[in-house]
């Protein structure tokens, strides 16, 4: 097959003040034509700096050392900028991450979109326009002819990105650059573009390169994948080749630790130990040796070449090698290779063995008598105009409700999953549990105790049982605090005095694994993954019955993002801690929790046993969630869309059921009628006139 | 590279973020706070704006500390004779209209500058932050309110503010303290109440009140800290604004009386005597000027430095 | 919009009243006998006769309050002391050509200082960035009033090109630009630097959005991107800055009224401080604030119709 791209040797610095960041290191793979395919990477992988070198898209700070790109029949690596801008928009054009920054705002899309046809200057206008509609029909952006016209802040973000795409393909581009371009959507939205994506692939036979860390969306779309490291290609081949016979460690390690591909629900997630290494001083040597668990002496010593099967796949490891290979690797794809919780290192430990954790140790007999929080029907509202200014705009109600009639049950040891996309009013219900937001109405019970709108000066010694743990790790320590002072500021803040606050501090450390030297560091100064340490070592240090965590593992990498999850876990064991997790990450929640609530428009749509929940959903929306999260499973790809639609905004509540304009089950009855909870045979329960499941 | 052994409760073993056995770390971490204190000091040195400045700063203030001493003849004494003559060797800027040195005014008029800058700025910016973060931090009305009275307050030209003032009161130094205080005081405040006002909504500090801290805890550890950056180096670039608007106003006769030297009553007397004697117009410029270059370059090479975009912390 | 607009315009209404509460004030807090301060001890006493009915000195300070405030509504600001000409047209006299001499310098700040600052943020850190940068820096921190002085000693006395005194012979334009050289120069000069530096700074953190990277990624030519894209983002707090700075240009232009014996508001104000003839000092004043106030309710208006995001939004 012929390539439509190839990129050869590439190997790329950074000029920083901290010295060269080697980003690429002699990267090499082809892209055929007509094919889409998926480059997959973590955090410092250099997924983002290849996709960026194509176009010549690169901060000033970088420096190309080597290779070639090969598109067509020239170098792109050696092209001007006037002839890179040739090429720019006409034959290589590029989805971006997140829709709401890279779309220019002033103006709107019509205008971009006639700026970017500037290339056509025998079009008349006329004939541009039509060509820009037609672009925005096709992406499935309804009444085009109208909407043309608006500005991007008139689009929500899934419309936005569905935008963003039409403008890409405007030039109808041999080539089709994807960065990223789910990360910044809802789960349902996100099922949605990946459908449009692959059709608009077929219709416009263009080839594709899209760069993601997610697994789920690589499965679905992609015929091939290049798995990067570091900075390194480590294995590359077809997709099925990749996700049931992955050759490299890293490969097999990176499919192992994700959650969405763990099968049976666990307590404890796989994760791979260590860090990233720095790339100013890349090793010599293997550079997943650090890590690998399958590390021979010949991986230290020297890097190992590529070595190509007969199937096409290559991988770069010594594995594969005549001298130091192993005949019985890969092992089968049952078998764990990386650390799991517990004693075991690797090895062929078959899944669902002792080590997992009973799901239901916490909730045993004993204290289901009291439970640790009772939340009854509780609501948030908030404002959002002024008086005078509503009545000027015609609002009747300058209110919207974030949260409506929310109830749940948390025992002591118990772990709850609030689920929902983004305005279900999660979060808000959380603040307001924590006495952090003001609820006009409801009950809210901590330990038997009504705390519910609480005067402060009350509420106060009650935060020591209450904690939370915030999405943003660095923005939610105070930036001129060293960590020192930030992890025991909740002992002078309850006034205890008579410990001693280094070994308080100390002692924190050690339960969370942070290590003590960087007490004095600031957070800036810190990783993703240890300033989440520092906001558990806070939220514990008082030693609270609950702690409520938001997004606990929003933008940690799928490989690390296990530890964080795994420390809760012992903690919880151990002190019967209760935690609300709020997360939109199906996936995760499904392995860590014990009951799941479902939160849609700021109302509890379904609540109920996790596992029941997701092997029978018996909402429509939970429905349309769980199956729309995307299965890292290319022999299992979704031929339909979950919903369409999106989620209608707050000010604008439909009437009857919340969920009826997207609903596909919906009947004349879910149009008018608010429906009531009712309970389900397992003792879910369930906000639908006609639930999926009884 | 040494792996500690595992952990006995999880079975994983504990390689942490650095790789590194506990001393080394402990020294690295002591090292790396001092190297980005040196870095920043590098930083400035490098900048020739910043050194520039700095060294006419300390020009100006040695110049008006050490004026007694330095100056060659007492700045009132009165020699008709010589008056209006140009720069000589007896008199290095020349004389004004009463045969008094300029050179010696010129340096008085500095201890005048230095004086109206340090408790201009430093009184103005007390209260302006106090008022700002209440502002920020406070009920609504009390915002709205606040919010009215610097919209006055900045709605008068500074001149014209003074020239009404002292249509009724009179010239003198302290009215011209008074109205600079008044001026700069709206602009301490607009920057301390939008600071607060950001980082009231901030995720830290709505972690900081899940801890349980209260409203004066959180304004003196946390919102502070990060609000008086920014506004030393605004202070630092209002000195020459300050500076300017007394030697504005005295110029026009409205502040500092004569027999009094200020930069501003010899630019008054120059420009009576412009035509026979520029000299006076140029000593009683020069001085301002380099004052205010100095300061301003200064608080351009501290805004670069301690520019947040720059500073990437990891 | 329409919200946004009727809350602005109430703003700067209650921002007039409070002026007029704050000139009152003024009079009425200093010791003394108010006739006295504001009518000075040369005036007649039929002056004060009048002056005591008009203003309904016998009556409570509220009821004068009110008086004034109607009065002013209705465009009567009271009279002159001395002459018992209406204010209001004492002072909209002078105003033309204090008006036409900010206009003018304004316009020649931005004129340069525009494209300088563009030129500059699409070329950071080369030689010609550097060289703006510092002169940029350094004619903000030369005082306006200083650079009016020394121009005028310059350029009109040492070196005789343009005139030093006046506004030039009415009705011929020709002179009446010849005179506005010189004051346009130095009340626009400190603003040119200024400018460039907004317009730099703005463009740079523009620049470095992810909406300008899409647009080069689409190929878009890069005239086109810093032009319709870039800057017509960037321009936006520089327009409000104008608006904001517009205090300091009246400033400017009082100095260099007094400076260049031209005439104009800020000589006026000048004028009758010295004369004591508090009428029309408050009356000018009154209006000269109006003026800034208006002008910054405008670009506060234009800046929000120009961003469609606060346009639709409001």
């Amino acid at each position: 097959m012929e390539n439509q791209i190839e990129v050869r040797g590439l190997t790329l610095d950074f000029r920083t003040p901290r010295g060269r960041v080697q980003a690429l290191r002699d990267v090499s793979f082809s892209v055929p034509k007509n094919q889409i395919v998926g480059i997959v990477g973590e955090s410092g992988s250099g997924k983002s700096t290849a996709l960026w070198s194509i176009l010549g898209l690169l901060p000033s700070n970088a420096e190309v050392r080597g290779g070639e790109i090969l598109f067509g029949d020239r170098n792109l690596l050696q092209l001007g900028e006037e002839q890179l801008r040739a090429v720019r928009g006409e034959q290589v054009s590029v989805v971006f991450q997140d829709p709401m920054t890279s779309q220019i705002p002033v103006l709107t899309y019509g205008q971009q979109m006639l700026d970017i046809l500037y290339r056509r200057p025998n079009l008349p206008i006329a004939e541009k326009r039509k060509m820009a509609v037609d672009m925005m029909r096709r992406v499935g952006i309804p009444d085009a002819e109208r909407r043309i016209d608006q500005y991007p802040h008139h689009f929500s973000g899934g419309m936005r990105q569905r935008a963003g795409i039409a403008m890409a393909l405007l030039m109808t581009p041999m080539l089709l650059l994807a960065d990223e371009p789910t990360t910044a959507l809802d789960v349902t939205m996100e099922a949605q573009i990946i459908h449009l994506l692959r059709a608009l692939q077929q219709e416009l036979h263009a080839t594709v390169i899209v760069v993601s860390h997610n697994l789920g969306l690589v499965a679905e779309l992609c015929d091939e994948v290049v798995i990067m490291y570091a900075g390194e290609i480590v294995e590359r081949g077809d997709v099925r080749q990749i996700f049931y016979n992955a050759q490299h460690p890293y490969t097999r390690a990176l499919l192992e630790c994700d959650p969405a591909r763990v099968l049976k629900r666990s307590r404890h997630l796989p994760v791979i130990p260590g860090e990233v290494p720095d790339l100013t001083a890349p090793p010599r040597a293997c550079v997943f040796s650090p890590r690998c668990s399958r590390v021979m002496d010949v991986c230290r010593r020297t890097k190992p070449p590529d070595y190509e099967k007969s199937n096409g796949q290559i991988a770069r490891c010594y594995l594969l090698s005549e001298e130091h290979g192993d005949p019985d690797w890969p092992p089968r794809s049952d078998v764990i290779t990386v650390y799991r919780g517990g004693p075991s290192r690797g090895g062929a430990v078959p899944r669902g063995d002792a080590l997992d954790l009973p799901n239901s140790t916490a909730v045993s007999a004993g204290d289901v008598a009291t439970p640790l929080l009772e939340v009854s029907n509780l609501c948030v509202r908030f404002r959002i105009a002024g008086a005078l200014a509503a009545r000027l705009r015609g609002i009747q109600d300058p209110h919207v409700d974030a949260v409506l009639n929310a109830s749940l049950t948390l025992n002591p040891g118990e772990t709850l999953g609030l689920v929902g996309e983004s305005g279900s009013g999660k979060t808000t219900l959380g603040h307001a549990i924590l006495n952090l937001v003001k609820a006009p109405s409801g009950s809210v019970r901590f330990d038997g105790v009504e705390v519910l709108n609480m005067a402060e000066s009350k509420f106060k010694p009650l935060r020591r049982d209450m904690a939370m743990m915030f999405q943003d790790p660095a923005g939610s320590l105070s930036p001129r605090q060293s960590i020192r002072a930030l992890i025991t500021e909740p002992f002078d803040i309850h006034g205890i005095q008579g410990r001693d606050k280094d070994h308080e501090a100390e002692r924190l450390c050690g339960l969370v694994r942070f290590p003590r030297a960087f007490l004095s560091r600031y957070p800036h100064e810190l990783s993703g993954g240890q300033a989440r340490r520092v906001g558990v070592a806070r939220a514990l240090a008082l030693r609270p019955k609950l702690i409520i965590a938001d997004e606990p593992t929003a933008g940690l990498d799928v490989s690390v993002q296990g530890e964080i999850l795994n420390l809760m876990s012992e903690l919880q064991q151990r002190h019967r801690l209760g935690y609300i997790i709020i997360t939109h990450n199906l996936p995760v929640v499904r392995h860590i929790s014990d009951k799941l609530a479902i939160m849609y428009l700021g109302r509890i749509v379904e609540q109920g046993d996790c596992d029941a929940i997701f092997t029978e959903p018996a909402h429509p929306y939970t429905e349309a969630l769980v199956r729309g999260v995307p299965r890292p499973d290319p022999e299992h790809r979704r031929t339909l869309v979950s919903i369409e639609g999106e989620i209608p905004s707050l000010a604008r509540r439909p009437k009857g059921c919340d969920f009826h304009t997207r609903c596909p089950y919906a009947q004349d009855r879910c149009r008018t009628e608010e429906p009531v909870e009712r309970p389900l045979s397992d003792g879910r329960r369930v906000l639908c006139h006609f639930p999926l499941f009884e | 590279m040494s792996v500690k052994p595992s952990d006995s409760a999880t079975g994983m073993p504990a390689i942490d973020s650095t790789g590194l056995a506990g001393d080394v770390r402990q020294r690295t971490v002591r090292e790396t706070a001092g190297r980005e204190r040196r870095e920043k000091l590098l930083l400035f040195l490098r900048n020739g704006q910043g050194m520039f400045g700095l060294i006419l700063i300390l020009l100006f203030f040695a110049s008006a500390i050490f004026a007694p001493w330095l100056a060659p003849y007492d700045p009132n004494q009165l020699d008709i004779p010589v008056r209006l003559s140009g720069p000589s060797w007896d008199h290095l800027a020349g004389t004004d209209q009463l045969g008094r040195d300029t050179f010696s005014r010129v340096l008085y008029g500095g201890r005048v500058a230095l004086k109206v800058a340090a408790i201009g700025v430093s009184v103005s910016l007390l209260i302006g932050v106090a008022l700002g973060m209440l502002a920020g931090y406070g009920p609504q009305w009390l915002d709205n309110l606040m919010l009215l009275a610097f919209d006055t307050v900045r709605a008068f030209p500074t001149i014209v503010l003074a020239l009404a003032t002292v249509a009724l009161t009179g010239p003198s130094l302290g009215m011209v303290l008074a109205i600079i205080i008044v001026t700069l005081i709206p602009q301490y405040a607009r920057m301390a109440r939008t600071s607060t006002l950001a980082i009231r909504s901030t995720e830290f500090i709505v972690a900081e009140r899940s801890l349980g801290a209260n409203t004066f805890r959180i304004l003196h550890r946390h919102v502070m800290p990060n609000v008086i950056g920014p506004l030393l180096i605004l202070a630092a670039m209002d000195v020459p604004v300050v500076v300017t608007i007394e030697a504005g106003l005295s110029f026009l006769g409205l502040g500092v009386l004569p027999p009094t030297a200020s930069w501003g009553t010899i630019l008054n007397e120059g420009y009576l005597a412009i035509r026979d004697t520029p000299s006076l117009v140029i000593a009683g410029g020069i001085p301002l000027v380099l004052t205010t270059l100095g300061f301003t370059f200064f608080g351009e090479a501290l805004r670069d430095i301690f520019d947040p975009r720059l500073r990437k912390g990891r | 919009m329409l919200a946004y607009l009727l809350k602005r315009v109430g703003l700067a209404l209650a921002i007039i009243v409070a002026v007029i509460i704050v000139l009152f004030s003024l009079l009425h807090l200093i010791p003394g006998d108010p006739i006295t301060i504001a009518l000075g001890p040369r005036a007649t006493p039929e002056a004060v006769q009048r002056y005591i009915e008009k203003m309904h000195l016998d009556e409570p300070v509220i009821v004068q309050f009110a008086v004034y405030l109607k009065n002013a509504a209705m465009g009567d600001l009271g009279v002159d002391v001395f002459s018992d000409r209406s204010v209001t047209w004492i002072v909209l006299d002078q105003i033309g050509f204090t008006v036409v001499l900010v206009v003018a310098g304004l316009t020649w700040a931005i004129l340069l200082g525009i494209p300088l600052g563009c030129f500059s943020a699409v070329r950071p850190n080369t030689l010609m960035d550097r060289v703006t940068g510092i002169l940029s820096v350094g004619t903000i921190a030369v005082p306006s009033f200083l650079v009016s002085i020394w121009s005028l000693l310059f350029f009109a006395i040492m070196l005789g090109w343009l005139p030093a005194i006046g506004a030039g012979e009415p009705g011929n334009i020709g002179d009446q630009l010849l005179h506005l050289v010189l004051p346009a120069f130095a009340v626009g000069l400190g603003w040119v630097g200024y400018l460039a530096r907004m317009v730099r700074a703005s463009m740079l953190e523009v620049m470095r959005e992810n909406y300008i990277r899409a647009a080069h990624a689409f190929g878009l030519p890069p005239r086109k991107i810093v032009y319709r894209y870039a800057l017509r983002i960037a321009i936006l707090p520089t327009i409000t800055l104008i608006g904001m700075g517009f205090s300091g240009l009246l400033s400017g232009a009082v100095f260099a009224e007094v400076i260049f014996a031209r005439p104009g508001v800020g000589k006026l104000i000048f004028d009758t401080v010295m004369s004591r003839n508090f009428p029309v000092v408050q009356g000018a004043v009154l209006i000269t604030t109006s003026l800034y106030i208006i002008i910054t309710l405008l670009s506060d208006l234009v800046v929000a119709w120009l961003d469609p995001r606060v346009r639709e939004a409001l």
